[in-house]
């Protein structure tokens, strides 16, 4: 079975540090620019988040990530440079297809923006393995059962594309058309979906007997099946970069104070 | 058991409703993932979101909007994380209207779908306009955002006939959908999720 989780152990430093650490990162990535008031921040993040990559040696799995939002970046830069309200000054002319400065600039806003998001995220979900996370969350408190609700969906979806191409199979063999014009491929879809529905809503039906059974519903104190993962290195991590964010914020003030 | 005996904002689920909420997860990627098998016009991906909110309540359709953001930006794409927040209203407007019993009747249910799309305009064209200046990456839709703003019309503006093209057929087809799967499931499934139904013992 296929996991859909984007983790990989490969020993590097990001995969020995705890979650919170990474978390909070993405927390210093995304708040500082907005604090610091300035594009030039989220530069600097996202040459930290690649360097990062490169070093726990999974920069290649950012490639179909970026590839996903990358399409969209693209029409941004096209829709914005070619239409944006207040374009005034050209730059670029291919034809009668005129980009404009104002609009590019702005599209270049949302490009950093959109990668700096994309790679702090990246430094998390590539290194943590997303059970530790829950564990760790729950760890400082969150419901155990939600926790459970979250961990499951790695489970359950992998057992449900199984059985997504089991249907297919079968109602193809039974002569459904799942190519061919729209109305005909709208009809197959209610076929095709229904079952699995079915099955799944089926299973958490049994699937809840077998939780109760095993004590879910317990409200003594749960124990957990792995160690926390945390080292020395998380806390001096986790200093600096709220130093970081409290940097961004006194270099607003001071620069709000000069103007 | 009549309806009115139900809580509508109940916390307290039970195992049956904390087993829905993954498996609600699994039914809205199988329905993207379809949708894309068939090169359908649509996302159709929030079928296990209205259908936990239609079964087991608001709150419980709205932890599995959440949820199911929160997997998509760990596995897939991590921006629409933050479009958790238009799935969490999804599953809270649905949640209510189907407590309201507009999910009974295939006219009300149509009703719903287009609530719902409202709904998700509402919520995700801000998000559109912080994260992508407005555009949503649809084929369709953008043309309609590019031809607005041509037109000089705000970007709001835009941004909003962008979404609606995007979400509006979109969450009817997804409610006609839930309408259908709801109507055919037996009885006996349908009861597990209501927590607040209470049970009589005969002895």
């Amino acid at each position: 079975m296929k996991s859909i989780s984007l983790y990989e152990e490969k020993g590097s430093m990001l995969n020995r540090l705890g979650p919170e650490s990474k978390i909070l990162y993405i927390i210093a990535a995304l708040l500082s620019p907005m604090l610091a008031g300035t594009k030039w921040v989220g530069f600097g993040f996202i040459i930290c988040s690649v360097i990062l990559l490169v070093q726990s040696r999974v920069i290649k799995k950012t490639i179909p990530i970026l590839g996903v939002s990358g399409f969209i970046l693209l029409t941004v830069v096209i829709i914005q440079g070619l239409f944006r309200e207040g374009n005034v000054t050209p730059v670029l002319s291919l034809g009668k297809v005129i980009f404009y400065q104002e609009g590019l600039l702005f599209a270049w806003g949302i490009v950093i923006n959109v990668l700096n998001i994309l790679l702090c995220f990246c430094v998390l979900i590539l290194t943590t393995k997303p059970s530790d996370m829950v564990e760790n969350f729950v760890r400082h408190g969150f419901s155990p059962r939600l926790g459970y609700a979250v961990i499951s969906v790695f489970q359950i979806i992998p057992q449900m594309t199984e059985t997504m191409a089991t249907i297919t199979d079968a109602q193809r063999s039974r002569g459904m058309e799942t190519e061919g014009n729209l109305m005909v491929r709208i009809k197959a879809f209610i076929p095709l979906i229904s079952p699995v529905v079915m099955s799944s809503l089926i299973n958490t039906k049994e699937r809840a007997l077998a939780l109760e059974v095993r004590g879910f519903n317990a409200t003594n104190k749960k124990t957990f099946l792995n160690d926390q993962k945390r080292n020395a290195a998380d806390r001096y991590i986790e200093w600096s970069l709220i130093v970081v964010m409290i940097l961004a914020l006194v270099w607003r003030i001071l620069k709000w104070q000069v103007l | 058991m009549s309806n009115t005996t139900r809580k509508l904002w109940t916390l307290k689920f039970n195992t049956a409703t904390w087993v829905l909420i993954p498996a609600a997860i699994g039914i809205n990627y199988l329905g993207k993932l379809f949708a894309g098998v068939l090169k359908l016009p649509l996302w159709l991906d929030s079928i296990g979101t209205c259908l936990a909110a239609v079964l087991a309540g608001p709150i419980a359709g709205a932890i599995c909007g959440a949820v199911n953001n929160i997997i998509y930006g760990l596995t897939m794409d991590p921006i629409s994380t933050i479009y958790a927040l238009t799935n969490i209203a999804i599953g809270l407007v649905v949640g209510i209207l189907a407590y309201k019993g507009f999910m009974d009747k295939f006219g009300k249910c149509i009703l719903t779908g287009i609530i719902a799309g409202c709904v998700a305009v509402l919520v995700s064209t801000p998000l559109n306009m912080i994260f992508w200046g407005g555009t949503t990456g649809n084929v369709w839709g953008d043309a309609a955002y590019a031809w607005s703003i041509a037109h000089n019309m705000p970007a709001l503006l835009a941004s909003g006939i962008d979404e609606i093209i995007v979400d509006l057929p979109d969450k009817i087809a997804v409610m006609l959908i839930v309408f259908a799967i709801t109507k055919s499931l037996p009885k006996s499934l349908t009861a597990l999720y209501r927590s607040g139904d209470t049970v009589e013992s005969l002895d």
